[in-house]
């Protein structure tokens, strides 16, 4: 075998390796798991869809699927409109500290996310400053931030914000901002160089960074449970249920598939606007 | 006329299908047979494994013991009895020497084959228990057919009610409907774990059905965690009523000490460490509120025994040894006295003798009999259910 072959093989045969053993192999068990059911920690090795008959006829698995569709929108949603004006000050206004300005949007990732989420009970909980400075100020407390969905959605953006606003900083910093200028020679006011020129040309990038929000809100777990209360149970908070206290491994596993699916079909659907006219190249010419 | 491959240099190995497919396949045997070619990190005999509740791991006794015997001991820590089950049969008997569990749940492992004997009367502090947790009245670490002991009792206590003496009068405070009551909504707590929820909400139902004291479907006396579908339904029905009365589901006592110092909760169901940490906080004179604890409602209370257990994978010889060695250090009144201090736990082992009387009647040590009418921690009869219950509630 040539030493280039080898080469090859090293440079493609590990990572094929790694995606089949950590990836491929756990989504095909997990797939297997969901046909099978458990009868108090015991798994019964009998394939039937009663797991997914249960999640489609049972109105509570139904339920946190819709809630956590509608957190991981909204939460996208709020961090895009936070993300762009934040990650255009910094193009725009950034000068020599742009750099700087980028990476100290990391600076949450040197703490564990755990840490991150406690943090924010602190804040927000009734025992948290904004409501102990309320309540020493003689007003009342604010209840939609204390173990709500609202404080929910308030921890999600606090946790993915910084994605999306690098994202959306690296699109912008890539894009060609002579066309810009161009627009503006011949005629175009700011505004619509804004919306006719630099949107379009970065919205793949605003789409990468809404699907790497949309995702993980998706399935999270932790939010939820730290700062969600009793009416904040989230699809991926049900799921861990499963696979944790109440052993209930398959229809765990069945609750994975449909999240998968869910992904993927959101992830399909938000792909679906045509790339060119964005102005991405990434596709070759035609 | 032949052409000279040497004059053209070689075109670089395009990708193609067969190449992917080839690659592709390669990968998946590799991938299928690493689980056989790497093989679990197999007990070493200079580590002692533990599968065990966090709040009991004191670095100090830990260095203490690894410095006695020479050995790394290395704890893994689980948040309930139902998730320390399923490491075990994932096979965790093999990766843990010693576990930890309450309740009926050393009866069940035993049974499975999951744990196994050893002699506890050769620990120098079997001696030193309570009356209530000797073998011979504790029987749930007893096999009643060989009568072999396969657990050592380590610490006690119950699920009662920690409530703000300044805000929930002494009556409703003797009662579980105090965890249901619409007079203090919003300024309720509870756990976040699903099987102690269900079971005192159970305790409740069946009480009010009538059904706790009249004969039961499977011949035994009531176990709130055997329920019939009628008492289910109804525990799913009040469970969503109290939804609406609960500020939230407290994860950690951390966060459930905070919400009663800071009165924005007055009652929650806890195992009376958060209780016994805002008591030393009042006599120090650091927190105005007066709190109490109910340690078993007058419809009945869930009561735990943590113990020690020596798994099955623990072969006789040195291992064996090696545990017990542990279980007889950690249950000696000297740890033992440290271990409540630090995770405000109630000891089987009788400690008095090191303690003052404020730290006698705080830590329960002279109530140990009580424990005799809780109804101890158990797997629920069908966890499927139980997940329904639970899941609507939560979707409710």
């Amino acid at each position: 075998m040539t030493r280039k072959r080898l080469a090859g093989l090293a440079f493609l045969g590990i990572p094929t390796v790694y995606l089949l053993a950590f990836f491929v192999l756990p989504l095909l068990s997990m797939a297997v798991l969901s046909l099978w059911r458990t009868e108090n920690y015991h798994i019964i090795r009998e394939a039937s869809l009663g797991n997914f008959a249960t999640l489609l006829t049972e109105p509570a698995y139904r339920t946190f699927l819709m809630r956590s569709v509608v957190m991981a929108l909204s939460v996208s949603a709020l961090c895009i409109a936070i993300s762009w004006p934040v990650a255009y000050a910094i193009m725009l206004y950034g000068g020599r500290y742009k750099l700087m300005f980028s990476l100290a949007l990391a600076v949450p990732f040197l703490t564990g996310e755990v840490l991150r989420v406690i943090a924010l009970q602190g804040l927000l909980g009734p025992m948290g400053i904004i409501n102990a400075t309320l309540i020493r100020m003689g007003a009342a407390p604010l209840r939609f931030l204390m173990y709500s969905n609202v404080a929910s959605a308030v921890g999600l953006v606090y946790l993915y914000l910084p994605i999306s606003i690098t994202v959306i900083y690296l699109s912008l910093s890539n894009s060609d901002a002579r066309l810009v200028d161009a627009a503006k020679i011949f005629g175009a006011s700011p505004v619509q160089a804004f919306f006719q020129v630099t949107w379009p040309l970065n919205l793949f990038g605003t789409m990468i960074a809404a699907v790497l929000c949309f995702i993980p809100c998706l399935s999270t777990t932790l939010v939820p449970r730290f700062l969600g209360g009793p009416d904040g149970t989230l699809y991926g908070m049900a799921l861990s249920q499963q696979f944790g206290e109440s052993g209930t491994w398959a229809l765990g596993a069945a609750m994975g598939v449909v999240l998968f699916a869910v992904s993927i079909a959101a992830t399909a659907l938000a792909f679906r606007l045509d790339l060119r006219r964005t102005g991405y190249s990434g596709l070759g010419r035609s | 006329m032949t052409r000279d491959r040497t004059a053209f240099p070689t075109p670089p190995s395009r990708p193609t299908r067969r190449r992917a497919l080839k690659l592709m396949a390669g990968g998946t045997a590799m991938a299928l047979a690493a689980p056989y070619c790497i093989r679990p990190a197999e007990a070493q005999e200079n580590t002692l494994r533990a599968l065990m509740w966090e709040g009991y791991a004191l670095p100090e006794v830990i260095a203490a013991f690894e410095e006695a015997h020479g050995v790394r001991f290395t704890p893994t820590f689980f948040d309930g009895n139902s998730e320390a089950y399923n490491k075990l049969r994932v096979g965790g008997s093999k990766d843990f020497d010693l576990v930890q569990a309450d309740g009926f749940w050393p009866g069940l492992y035993y049974r499975e084959g999951l744990i196994r004997s050893f002699d506890f009367a050769a620990l120098s502090s079997s001696g030193g228990y309570f009356p209530t947790f000797k073998p011979e009245t504790f029987e749930l670490l007893m096999d009643a057919e060989s009568g072999d002991v396969f657990g050592a009792p380590f610490c006690w206590g119950s699920y009662g009610i920690t409530y703000n003496a300044d805000a929930v009068p002494a009556e409703k405070a003797g009662s579980l409907e105090l965890m249901f009551d619409p007079d203090f909504a919003g300024r309720l707590s509870t756990s976040a774990r699903f099987e102690e929820n269900i079971a005192m909400a159970g305790i409740l139902v069946a009480e009010r059905m009538g059904t706790k004291d009249a004969p039961r479907p499977d011949g035994k006396s009531f176990n709130p965690y055997v329920l019939t579908d009628e008492e289910l339904a109804g525990v799913e029905a009040l469970l969503i009523e109290q939804k609406r009365l609960l500020l939230t589901r407290y994860q950690d006592n951390n966060t459930l000490r905070q919400l009663l110092a800071g009165q924005a909760v007055v009652a929650a169901p806890e195992f009376a460490q958060v209780y016994r940490l805002l008591r030393a906080e009042h006599d120090a004179g650091n927190l105005p509120t007066e709190f109490d604890h109910q340690l078993v409602p007058k419809e009945g209370g869930l009561g735990w025994v943590d113990t020690w257990l020596v798994t099955s994978g623990v072969e006789d010889g040195g291992r064996l040894e090696l545990a017990t060695a542990w279980i007889d250090m950690i249950t000696s009144p000297e740890v033992m006295k440290k271990i409540s201090l630090a995770s405000g736990c109630s000891t089987t082992v009788d400690i008095r003798s090191l303690s003052t009387p404020e730290e006698q009647a705080l830590f329960l040590m002279d109530r140990t009999a009580e424990l005799e009418d809780m109804y101890m921690f158990d797997q629920p009869s069908s966890t499927e259910k139980w997940e329904r219950v639970w899941s609507n509630m939560q979707a409710a």
